[in-house]
């Protein structure tokens, strides 16, 4: 085998290439399955984003309608409903970071501090198994259990209180998106802080204690620092998500009393597509808009967590 | 996540306030978590009369199974099941043979191309058509309204497929390289000597698409409009939240609708919407720590 390298590599390129092709062509029919799907339903839509800059008729397909340059773009950056969306999206992600962000950071150091191996165990398979639920059932759990005759309500009801509707307020809506995303998955985002967390040298604890710190004091000075990078590599790529993060969710859990304050940018964009006679060469060109975005958003965030020292965004 | 590491430190340690503290908070944390998703249950063997005549119902004083009669009774609920039986059938065979002999292939090191192979992959992980253009893609393949076009739009998680690979490339590669002197093939080389390795991984992978699969909901609402073909998770949505009467947007139909399905019946399809999931998590979560977070932390 290594006989037929070396000689390969004496003929010039273009034969060297098509006799590694042919040796590896075992290696080719195995991508090509994935490949297939990739160009066909991964790149086939990316070459569909071309009505951006067409005017989509029906009759004439994705490549026959006429391209009309800008103009999609002139009516989208007029619309008043898109940039709320835009601004309502990045007001409520950034919230996100805000009060979801620290949750799972918060429960790694309680469940790293607690001493019940056992109970832990079962603590932990409650908290990760939320993530396993789609927001379907996460909304329609919720929905049951926050409604004016659901057991909360019901609670406060029989307190002499008066009901409350948790899903159908507008202001209430924000801080229950908040509630419910923590509710799902902090336990799941923990995982990788209590990983973090198991990798840090045990004598530094045992030269804590030796010196008198206090478990509070041991916390702050040894876990926190330890586990920082990992935070700070999180946070980063979270921030990526800035324009796009929870669709699913508040697609499930809004409804029309929350209209008004659940239309972030993906919401108007099933909006103007699906609930709306459909202009497709509009809808594609704010998905477009926000394709881009999200892109810029990512790669930024990637460089940003390899500057940090952590691993990016590609696993 | 259940590292048995050595807590001797701690051990010798005094039970201190800030203990008992953490225990109370961890603990009702932990119930809060778990109450909405007991209440449901609850809620779905009580019959009718007893929910509306308790005003908090805190654990199940008359039991019944008249909800999920009801509820079997309505038919929506086995479409939906057939359906997402249907699309897990054909979907999760889909996704593990792409995934794996994709991640298969870009492991194996020096062949022309593979960098540009597995850029052109990456790329799909940061920049995608959205969902229009592939909704017109399936018109055009004439899969709309049929479960193909849910199960071929799911085709391999990127993120699974690397971690995959990653699996693959951590395995020795003297194995396959005396497989390859033995006469062994590519193939021949996976299904023999490199499946058999990677059985945690590929069962971690397997239950992660098959949830994933379970839970599929928003392609099927945008591809299917036929409501015979919705899976489950779209009959849950139609039954509950589609149907949730608002204090101030109540009208006649909406109340008559409210009173069809009670919230016994809603509750019993949250139930057996949400049952598989509970039933394969625990071997989930045998698998998920140590398979694919170790996995996706190391690389």
């Amino acid at each position: 085998m290594s006989q037929v390298l070396q000689t390969s590599k004496h003929f010039q390129r273009p034969r060297g290439l098509a006799a590694a092709i042919y040796k590896n062509r075992a290696v080719y029919t195995l991508l090509l399955p994935g490949l297939i799907w990739y160009l066909v339903f991964a790149y086939g839509p990316m070459g569909g984003l071309s009505l951006a800059f067409k005017d989509y008729r029906a009759n004439l397909g994705i490549w026959g309608s006429p391209w009309v340059g800008m103009q999609n773009y002139h009516y989208v950056f007029r619309d008043a409903a898109f940039w709320r969306s835009v601004w309502r999206t990045l007001f409520i992600n950034l919230g996100r970071l805000i009060f979801e962000f620290p949750m799972p950071v918060i429960l790694s150091l309680i469940l790293n501090e607690l001493r019940m191996p056992r109970y832990k165990k079962v603590l932990q398979t409650i908290f990760t198994f939320p993530h396993f639920l789609s927001w379907v059932i996460v909304s329609s759990v919720m929905i049951n259990f926050l409604s004016v005759e659901g057991l909360v309500n019901s609670i406060v009801k029989s307190l002499g209180g008066s009901a409350f509707n948790f899903l159908g307020n507008t202001t209430a809506f924000q801080p229950m998106l908040y509630i419910t995303s923590i509710w799902k998955s902090a336990g799941w985002s923990a995982i990788i802080y209590l990983a973090a967390i198991s990798g840090i040298d045990m004598d530094q604890y045992e030269a804590a204690q030796i010196d008198g710190a206090s478990r509070l004091q041991r916390i702050a000075h040894i876990t926190l620092p330890n586990i920082m990078p990992t935070v700070t590599v999180m946070f980063i790529l979270q921030t990526g998500s800035i324009m796009s993060a929870g669709f699913d969710q508040i697609f499930n859990l809004s409804n029309v009393a929350v209209r008004d304050v659940s239309e972030t940018l993906d919401m108007y964009i099933y909006r103007i597509t699906f609930q709306a006679p459909p202009d497709f060469g509009f809808s594609m060109a704010v998905s477009l808009f926000r394709s881009v975005i999200n892109m810029v958003l990512l790669v930024l965030a990637d460089r940003g967590a390899k500057l940090m020292g952590g691993s990016g965004l590609f696993a | 996540m259940t590292t048995e590491r050595p807590r001797a430190a701690t051990r010798r340690d005094r039970i201190e306030a800030i203990d008992i503290v953490l225990l109370v908070i961890i603990t009702v944390w932990a119930f809060l978590i778990i109450i909405p998703v007991y209440n449901v249950i609850v809620i779905s063997f009580t019959p009718q009369k007893t929910y509306l005549e308790t005003p908090v119902l805190l654990y199940p004083k008359a039991i019944t199974l008249q909800n999920y009669a009801d509820l079997f009774e309505d038919g929506r609920i086995f479409a939906g099941y057939r359906s997402t039986l249907l699309i897990l059938l054909c979907g999760l065979p889909l996704n593990l043979i792409l995934t794996t002999s994709f991640a298969y292939g870009s492991s194996r090191s020096h062949y022309p191309g593979r960098r540009l192979i597995f850029l052109l992959v990456l790329f799909t992980m940061i920049f995608n058509g959205g969902i229009i253009p592939l909704y017109l893609i399936m018109r055009q393949l004439d899969l709309t309204n049929t479960i193909w076009s849910v199960v071929f739009a799911y085709g391999i998680n990127t993120f699974y497929m690397i971690i995959m690979r990653n699996y693959f490339c951590s395995l020795p590669e003297s194995l396959m390289e005396s497989a390859k002197l033995d006469g062994a093939g590519e193939w021949r080389t996976l299904f023999s000597i490199v499946l058999p390795l990677s059985l945690p991984i590929m069962a971690t992978i397997t239950l992660f698409y098959a949830v994933d699969r379970w839970n599929e909901w928003y392609n099927a609402m945008i591809f299917i409009q036929r409501s015979g073909l919705q899976p489950l998770q779209l009959v849950l949505r139609a039954i509950v939240i589609e149907s949730q009467v608002l204090d101030s947007y109540a009208s006649a139909d909406a109340l008559l609708e409210a009173r069809k399905f009670s919230m016994g019946l809603k509750t019993a399809a949250v139930v057996v919407t949400m049952v598989p999931v509970m039933c394969v998590f625990p071997f989930l979560q045998k698998h998920f720590v140590k398979g694919v977070m170790v996995g996706a932390i190391k690389a």
